[in-house]
């Protein structure tokens, strides 16, 4: 009986091993196919212009994996195994924000693109960038040529389809540090803390392209308006401007600009204060697939700015 | 009103608990209006959110914020950065691009609802009624007003306003909802007094499927069921010009001053030269008003029944440095040189920090304005017989005779001094309140007239406090 036992149990330890890889396996696998569904039936639904496109996810992938090299390298000081960093990428994709967050700025280097080619405006420096540069304000001057140099800095960037770290927002960054903490086991704690602590201590959120454009635009206060004008003030003052006079996340501002958020693109444009024909401008330029709706004029921002609040955004 | 001149509008600081230690002064400002003390915890809801997780995760952060300072939105970006520093573990607060807005008026339905909110969660009778405003069920009753719900379950189908006494309408019940909204109340068997909530229910605000009642006391339920506090209540002391004028009136009153002063200078585009000077009147006005409004807030604070100072350990010179040092700017303007004598020993007084400061800001502010330019203000601190010390103010302007010095203390006397100034903004309340506030602390402000032999040694105000016992020192 007793040996028959022993038998038993290393029975049991060699399946609940095979068992626990398994399931885990089984359960990556649904949510793989689970996932195919949507995906397969929104690109059907939405032809071309589909939210999800290859370039965006193949930008999103590019940008997690850099994050992840930086994260790895920051540790051990020496180049990262492509294995190690598939483990991160697979800790990092796990968090919805951060995913939201990559996305909209591969939407916003697509955007960016397609602007340039179509219609000439320039990703950096706008006209609107190269008034703020030549304000006779030193700080005001100052703080836009930052702003201008960190655009300049994300639009090379995204060409390489990476992300340098203390470029995500504060929260962001904290997330991703501390996921990647977790995913870091192997790594020798003490210099783990002391790669962590540098990271850290190096990150400045106001210094960030993100929060540079946000104190430019701040900056602007009423002025923000004038960034209101895509083809004045260029995409990056835009979404910015957008999200400020409209109190959404940028994110929010960006996915409003692609042409199948037509509705949020104009309910937040006349939320931000624009009459009709500035919106239909506005429209033309981001090539939606539908102009904005006749009546638009009669209703009260305040009214639009309800209704954006009301939204919650698919976005986490 | 151009606060916005450079970016960088207001620092402050905090400490591991979050409080406010040191601000600017729009900062300082924000923080009071909602309700803060300096210091004390941060009371800016989303930028104590904003100190919160920067402090938490260790991070320098920046984003927007907005507050709303019970007249308009301000809004600024904040850029916080932890200080590593383990005796302080607070944070660095940077405001840049302060900014004001009027609220817009949507909100108002916001407001309406959270109103309906704190209603509900603090109403001590809940009811619902049908369409006619009679009872359906009574949910929820105080244990003072039981007979209301007894008299309900007595009577049903009678409306709910048969068994309340409705204050100040006396027209047939039920009246429409609108009037009945807010009305005051008494319930038979309670002592206390009532407020009526009527919320409409159902889709149609105008032909509401029913209401929600609600009764809410006016004071909690005491031991006895009667007013805990009468005293209180008895010698309820009128902050009309504090609490109600002040708030409402300095906003318009500064930005008369700060157009004034945009026309006066010109900044503009060009002016003839008497618009100017009339721009400076009204400027000059409009500071006179201001400060006036100050002096009486202050005046009713210290003539409110209940008025006591704080006692704690003063250090007089220290003060007079921090006075002369607040007042710097208006002495250059005129040249006048301060001196501050003291001894070697430091002057230790027993009283109000604040207050002792808002005394000598008081005395050598008036002795600037009395004082011939290029003259000297003398402040001393020293013992001042046993168990007292003083700190005394002396200009080399005109003085006050035996005559004036009489009456110099009473509220709103001005005694015609000539002020070298010419642009006397006195309320005549100055003095009147600081000997108030020497008085409540114990100690007391009088002229000391120059003995016959000194010959115009101009005017000399001595404010007297208890010492401090130096033994602990």
């Amino acid at each position: 009986m007793g040996c028959r036992m022993g038998e038993m149990g290393m029975d049991r330890t060699e399946t609940t091993f095979v068992e626990a890889i398994l399931k885990d396996e089984l359960e990556r696998e649904d949510r793989a196919l689970r996932s195919v569904a949507p995906v397969i039936s929104h690109m059907l639904d939405t032809g071309g212009g589909s939210l999800v496109s290859d370039a965006a996810v193949a930008r999103l992938r590019g940008m997690l994996s850099d994050i992840a090299r930086q994260l790895l390298e920051a540790v051990t000081s020496s180049a990262a195994s492509d294995e190690e960093i598939d483990r991160i990428v697979d800790e990092l994709s796990n968090d919805s924000a951060l995913i939201d967050h990559l996305y909209a700025l591969a939407m916003e280097g697509h955007l960016a693109d397609r602007l340039e080619t179509q219609f000439g405006i320039d990703p950096v420096l706008s006209p609107l960038m190269q008034e703020l540069i030549a304000s006779n304000h030193p700080d005001t001057a100052e703080l836009a040529m930052s702003a201008m140099a960190a655009q300049s800095r994300f639009n090379l960037c995204q060409r390489r389809m990476e992300l340098p770290l203390g470029e995500l927002p504060s929260e962001l960054f904290a997330a991703v540090i501390e996921r990647f903490c977790n995913a870091a086991q192997d790594c020798e704690p003490a210099q783990l803390d002391r790669a962590m602590g540098q990271l850290k201590a190096n990150y400045d959120e106001a210094a960030t392209r993100l929060g540079l454009l946000a104190r430019v635009t701040s900056n602007m206060r009423g002025g923000a308006i004038a960034g209101l004008n895509l083809e004045h003030a260029g995409l990056a003052l835009f979404a910015s401007s957008l999200a400020a006079l409209t109190m959404q996340s940028r994110d929010h501002a960006i996915c409003a600009c692609h042409d199948r958020q037509s509705a949020r693109l104009t309910i937040s444009l006349r939320a931000a204060g624009l009459d009709a024909e500035e919106i239909e401008t506005q429209f033309g330029l981001l090539d939606q697939s539908q102009s904005p709706p006749d009546g638009i004029a009669s209703m009260p921002p305040e009214v639009a700015k309800e209704l954006l609040k009301a939204s919650r955004g698919g976005l986490a | 009103m151009n606060r916005q001149q450079s970016i960088t509008a207001a620092r402050g600081l905090t400490d591991a608990q979050d409080r406010l230690l040191t601000a600017d002064e729009p900062l300082a400002e924000l923080h009071e209006a909602c309700g803060g003390t300096l210091p004390g915890t941060l009371a800016i809801p989303e930028l104590l959110a904003l100190v919160r997780r920067s402090r938490g995760m260790g991070l320098r952060i920046a984003k927007e914020f907005s507050a709303f300072d019970g007249e308009e939105i301000v809004s600024g970006f904040a850029r916080i950065q932890p200080i590593d520093d383990d005796e302080l573990g607070g944070c660095e607060v940077i405001v840049e691009n302060w900014h004001r807005a009027v609220q817009s008026e949507t909100s108002s339905h916001d407001d309406a609802q959270r109103i309906d909110e704190v209603d509900r969660a603090t109403a001590e009778v809940r009811a619902r009624l049908d369409a006619r405003q009679q009872v359906q069920i009574v949910t929820d009753c105080a244990g003072d007003a039981t007979s209301f719900k007894d008299a309900v379950e007595a009577n049903p189908g009678s409306a709910w306003s048969d068994h309340v006494e409705l204050q100040g309408i006396s027209h047939q019940q039920p009246l429409h909802w609108r009037l009945l909204d807010g009305a005051s109340a008494s319930i038979p068997g309670s002592s206390r007094n009532w407020r009526v909530r009527l919320i409409p229910l159902g889709p149609n605000r105008a032909a509401p499927r029913g209401f929600e009642l609600l009764l809410l006391a006016n004071e909690p339920l005491g031991v006895d069921g009667a007013g805990t506090e009468p005293a209180e209540i008895e010698g309820a002391h009128s902050r009309i010009i504090g609490s109600a004028l002040t708030p409402v009136l300095r906003q318009p009153i500064a930005r008369i001053i700060a157009n004034a002063e945009t026309i006066r200078t010109r900044l503009a585009g060009p002016l003839r030269d008497e618009y100017s000077e009339y721009a400076g009147n009204i400027a000059a006005a409009g500071q006179h008003l201001s400060g006036m409004l100050d002096d009486l807030a202050d005046l009713e604070v210290v003539e409110a029944p209940g008025f006591s100072t704080a006692s704690e350990r003063v250090d007089l010179a220290d003060v007079a440095r921090r006075a002369t040092g607040i007042l710097g700017v208006r002495a250059r303007d005129r040249k006048i040189d301060f001196a501050i004598e003291c001894g070697d020993e430091p002057v230790i007084a027993m009283g109000e920090f604040r207050r002792v400061l808002q005394i000598l800001i008081n005395l050598i502010g008036n002795a600037i304005a009395y004082s011939p330019e290029g003259s000297t203000v003398t402040v001393t601190a020293q013992k001042a017989g046993e168990g007292l010390v003083s700190a005394s103010v002396r200009d080399e302007g005109p003085g006050v005779d035996a005559e004036q010095a009489e009456k110099i203390f009473d509220k709103f006397e001005r005694l015609g001094r000539d002020s070298d100034g010419g642009n006397d903004t006195g309320s005549g309340l100055g003095l009147y309140i600081s000997r108030k506030l020497a008085l409540a602390m114990g100690g007391d402000l009088e002229v000391v007239q120059p003995s016959q032999d000194e010959v115009s040694a101009g005017a000399q105000f001595k404010l007297t406090l208890a010492a401090a016992d130096t033994s602990k020192s």
